[in-house]
C-alpha cells in the first residue's frame, strides 16, 4: 500500500530529467532517497499490489448456512402413552440416552420398545452426567427404578389353547408328515406329469414335458414289431434291400432334380 | 519315543516270546514257533481266560505306568494289568531316559542357591508364625480391662489371625513343589496355600465368567439384590457338565442335578440349595412370577468334601427328622412359546449352629411365588454360590410335563399379544401447503 504513494513522485522526477535540459537542480533530496531505494528493488513499477493468504470470500466457499431443517427434536413429550417402535426423540449425536424400556436407533433416534408412559429423567448412579428417555409401564411410577429391585417386565402375551392335531403337525421331510400322534404316513407327490399310457414324462427343452429317451428307444418293443434276423448268405433278400435302397434313392434325387433345374432354368 | 526304542521293539517282543518259552509254560509252549510275531495268532489266543490273565502279567512285567509308550504297550498295561497309563505320552517318552533324581536334589548349582536362598525365607516365616500364636494365645488370655474392653480386644484378635493366616501362606507361596502340586491337581485343600492357590485361580477367569453370568441373565436384581460368590458351584445332570447359563434340555433336567461346590474358607459348614424359576408367566397379572423347584438343607461342605448330589441327599438318610430336603425336585417346564425360563441355583451358608427344620421349611413353603429374598431373611442365610441354567420349550417338553402332572398344560401356547396402534391424528392442512 505504501509502495505506489512513494513511486508516485519518484515517477515524476524520471520524466522530469528525460523532458528538460535542467539538470536536477528542481528535484528535491527526499525525491532521490526514493529512487536509490527503487534501484535497489528489483520490483517492477508496473506491479502495484500484493495478495496475501486471505479467505475466499464468494462462491460456495463457506457452505450453505441456510439448508432445510431436519425436524429433530422431541416427538413425544414427557407423561405421553407411546407403544413399541414410537419414536420418541430425533436428535444428531447423543444428547439423550435411552433408558428403561427405550432403545436407541442408528441415527441416535431413541424409540420405545414397550407400551407406557414417557419419562425425561436422569440417572446419578448410571452415569452421573447423562439424561435418558424412558417408558414407565404405569403412569403413576417415576423413572429411574430403585437399582435393587426385581426389574419389572409385561409378560405382552396370550395363552392359547390349541388342539393338538393342528398344534404339532410339522412337515419333516419329503413327502413325509408327522402327525399329532406321532405317526409317520406316506404322502403322494404329483409334481410330475403322467403319459395317458401311465408313462413318466421329463422336462425337455424349451420347457416342454417329454417321453424320456430310454421310453423312446423301447418303443419298438412296446408296439411288438419284430425284425427278421439278418441272414449273412441270403442273397435274395439283400438285393431285395439294395434295390429298395436305389429307389428310395433315386426319387430322392428325382425330388432335389426338379428343384434345382427349376431354379437354374429361371436363371437362364 | 527314541529312535533307539523303536527300533528295538521287535526284536523285543521277539525275545520275549523266546523267554516265555524258557519259563515253561504249558499253553504258551505251543505258539513258541512263532519267533517273530508279536501279534495273537487264531481268535482263541485273544480270548482271555483268567489263568491266561495272570501269566500275561507275568508276560509284560517290564510295563511301568509312569513311562509305557506305544500305542501297543499302552494298550497291553491297560487291558491285563488294569492300569492306567500316567501323564502324555510323551512325558512318559521323556520320564524313560530321565535318571529320576528328586526334584530337590538336582544337581544344578544356580538351582541348589536358590532353593537355599527360599528355605531361608521359609525358615524365617515359620518363626513368625510362631510368635504371631504366641502373641495371640497372650491377648486371649489378658483381660479385657487391660487391653481397652472387649470390642477393641476382639478387633485386635482378628486382626492377628488374618496376620497369621497372610504368613501362612507366604510361608509355602515360593515352594516350586507346591506350585507343582497346584498344577497337577494333586493339593491337599486342607491346607491354607492350595486353597489359596485354588481361589486365586477361580478368580482369574471362572468367576469373572460367572459374574459376567449374572448380570447378563439379571439374576441381580431379579431374584437378589447383590451378590458376591465365594464359593464355586458346578452343575451337572449325571455326566452332563452344564456351563453357568446354557441351554438344557427338559428331558436332562427332569431329574435332580449334581453340584460339585469348592469352598476356598477353611473348616465344615452347613448350606442350604435352593432352586429357584423367575420366569413364571402369569397371564392375568401380564408379567412374571417366581416358582421354588428345590430346596435342601443342612448340607454339610468343607473344603474337601465337594459333591451334593440333589438327588441323592436322603437315600441313606433314615431318622426323617434329619432329612436334607425340604421341597422335591420340581422338573422345570416351559409352555410353547413362552419365554426361555432361567433356573437359578443358590448355595446359601447357613449361619453357625443354625440348624434348619426342613420338615417345618416343606410344610410351610409355597413353590409358586416363591420370593428368595424374604426366605434368606427369614432362615438367616447368607449366599455364597451361584449357578444358572436355561430351559426352554423343545420336542421333549410336552411328556416331561405329563410326567410333571401338568398334562393339561401341554397344548396351551403363548402368542404375542397385539399392541393397538396409537390413533392417527391428521395435521390440519396449511403444513401440508
Amino acid at each position: 500500500m505504501l509502495l505506489p504513494r512513494l513511486l508516485a513522485p519518484a515517477r515524476v522526477a524520471i520524466a522530469s530529467s528525460r523532458s528538460s535540459s535542467i539538470a536536477l537542480a528542481a528535484s528535491s533530496a527526499h525525491t532521490f532517497e526514493v529512487v536509490r531505494c527503487i534501484a535497489a528493488n528489483p520490483i517492477s513499477p508496473a506491479l502495484t499490489f500484493i495478495r496475501h493468504a486471505s479467505h475466499q470470500t464468494q462462491g460456495r466457499a463457506n457452505g450453505a448456512k441456510d439448508g432445510p431443517g431436519k425436524r429433530l427434536g422431541a416427538k413425544k413429550s414427557g407423561e405421553e402413552y407411546v407403544i413399541p417402535g414410537n419414536i420418541i426423540f430425533r436428535q444428531r449425536g447423543t444428547g439423550w440416552f435411552a433408558g428403561e424400556n427405550c432403545a436407541m436407533g442408528r441415527d441416535h433416534t431413541i424409540y420405545a420398545t414397550e407400551a407406557g408412559f414417557v419419562k425425561y429423567y436422569r440417572d446419578p448412579l448410571k452415569h452421573p452426567n447423562r439424561q435418558y428417555i424412558g417408558v414407565a409401564l404405569k403412569r403413576t411410577e417415576s423413572l429411574p427404578y430403585p437399582p435393587n429391585a426385581a426389574r419389572r417386565r409385561r409378560l405382552n402375551m396370550l395363552a392359547v389353547q390349541t388342539s393338538p392335531d393342528t398344534a404339532i403337525t410339522t412337515i419333516i421331510g419329503e413327502g413325509r408328515i408327522l402327525d399329532g400322534d406321532m405317526t409317520v404316513k406316506e404322502t403322494k407327490v404329483n409334481a410330475m406329469p403322467r403319459h395317458k399310457s401311465g408313462k413318466e414324462l421329463v422336462m425337455g427343452k424349451n420347457y416342454a414335458f417329454r417321453e424320456a429317451n430310454w421310453q423312446i428307444g423301447r418303443a419298438a418293443e412296446n408296439a411288438g414289431i419284430k425284425v427278421r434276423p439278418f441272414i449273412p448268405g441270403d442273397r435274395f433278400r439283400a438285393w431285395q434291400k439294395s434295390a429298395a435302397r436305389k429307389a428310395a434313392n433315386a426319387e430322392k434325387r428325382g425330388l432335389r432334380g426338379k428343384r434345382g433345374g427349376g431354379g437354374k432354368s429361371k436363371r437362364k | 519315543m527314541a529312535p533307539g526304542n523303536h527300533a528295538v521293539r521287535p526284536l523285543n517282543s521277539c525275545l520275549r516270546c523266546v523267554r516265555q518259552t524258557g519259563n515253561g509254560n504249558a499253553s504258551l509252549v505251543a505258539n513258541s514257533a512263532r519267533f517273530l510275531s508279536s501279534t495273537a495268532r487264531t481268535p482263541e489266543d485273544v480270548q482271555v481266560n483268567k489263568t491266561e490273565k495272570v501269566e500275561r502279567v507275568d508276560k509284560f512285567p517290564e510295563l511301568d505306568p509312569a513311562t509305557v509308550v506305544g500305542k501297543r504297550d499302552e494298550r497291553r498295561l491297560i487291558r491285563f494289568r488294569g492300569v492306567m497309563p500316567i501323564g502324555s505320552r510323551r512325558r512318559r517318552a521323556a520320564l524313560q531316559n530321565s535318571q529320576n533324581i528328586p526334584f530337590e536334589q538336582l544337581p544344578y548349582q544356580c538351582f541348589q542357591d536358590a532353593r537355599k536362598v527360599l528355605q531361608e525365607d521359609r525358615q524365617e516365616k515359620i518363626k513368625q508364625i510362631e510368635v504371631a500364636r504366641l502373641r495371640i494365645a497372650n491377648l486371649q488370655a489378658q483381660d479385657e480391662a487391660i487391653s481397652g474392653g472387649k470390642q477393641a480386644k476382639e478387633n485386635r484378635l482378628r486382626s492377628m489371625y488374618n496376620r497369621l493366616e497372610e504368613l501362612k501362606i507366604l510361608a509355602d507361596i515360593n515352594d516350586p513343589v507346591v506350585k507343582k502340586k497346584h498344577e497337577d491337581g494333586e493339593e491337599d485343600m486342607n491346607k491354607p496355600i492350595y486353597r489359596y492357590l485354588a481361589d486365586k485361580q477361580w478368580r482369574q477367569y471362572r468367576r469373572k465368567i460367572l459374574e459376567q453370568r449374572i448380570s447378563q441373565l439379571n439374576l441381580v436384581p431379579d431374584i437378589l439384590p447383590h451378590l458376591d460368590p465365594v464359593a464355586e458351584v458346578d452343575l451337572a445332570f449325571g455326566r452332563r457338565k452344564i456351563p453357568h447359563g446354557d441351554f438344557v434340555d427338559s428331558l436332562i433336567s427332569e431329574r435332580a442335578p449334581r453340584l460339585k461346590v469348592q469352598v476356598f474358607d477353611k473348616g465344615e459348614r452347613l448350606v442350604t440349595v435352593v432352586v429357584v424359576d423367575p420366569d413364571v408367566p402369569i397371564v392375568q397379572k401380564d408379567g412374571f412370577e417366581y416358582r421354588c423347584h428345590f430346596i435342601a438343607s443342612n448340607i454339610p461342605i468343607s473344603p474337601t468334601s465337594t459333591s451334593i448330589a440333589l438327588n441323592q441327599l436322603d437315600l441313606k438318610v433314615k431318622d426323617t427328622t434329619a432329612k436334607h430336603i425340604a421341597l422335591p425336585w420340581l422338573p422345570p417346564t416351559v409352555h410353547k412359546g413362552a419365554p426361555y425360563h432361567r433356573l437359578a441355583v443358590f448355595l446359601l451358608r447357613q449361619a453357625d449352629g443354625n440348624v434348619i427344620d426342613t420338615a417345618k421349611v416343606g410344610r410351610s413353603t409355597k413353590r409358586d411365588g416363591f420370593i428368595l429374598r424374604s426366605f434368606i431373611d427369614k432362615q438367616r442365610l447368607t449366599p455364597v454360590g451361584v449357578t444358572v441354567f436355561r430351559t426352554k420349550w423343545d420336542d421333549n417338553m410336552a411328556s416331561v410335563m405329563q410326567r410333571a402332572g401338568l398334562g393339561d398344560q401341554v397344548n396351551m401356547e403363548f402368542k404375542r399379544k397385539r399392541v393397538e396402534p396409537l390413533p392417527y391424528k391428521k395435521k390440519d392442512g396449511a403444513r401440508y401447503r
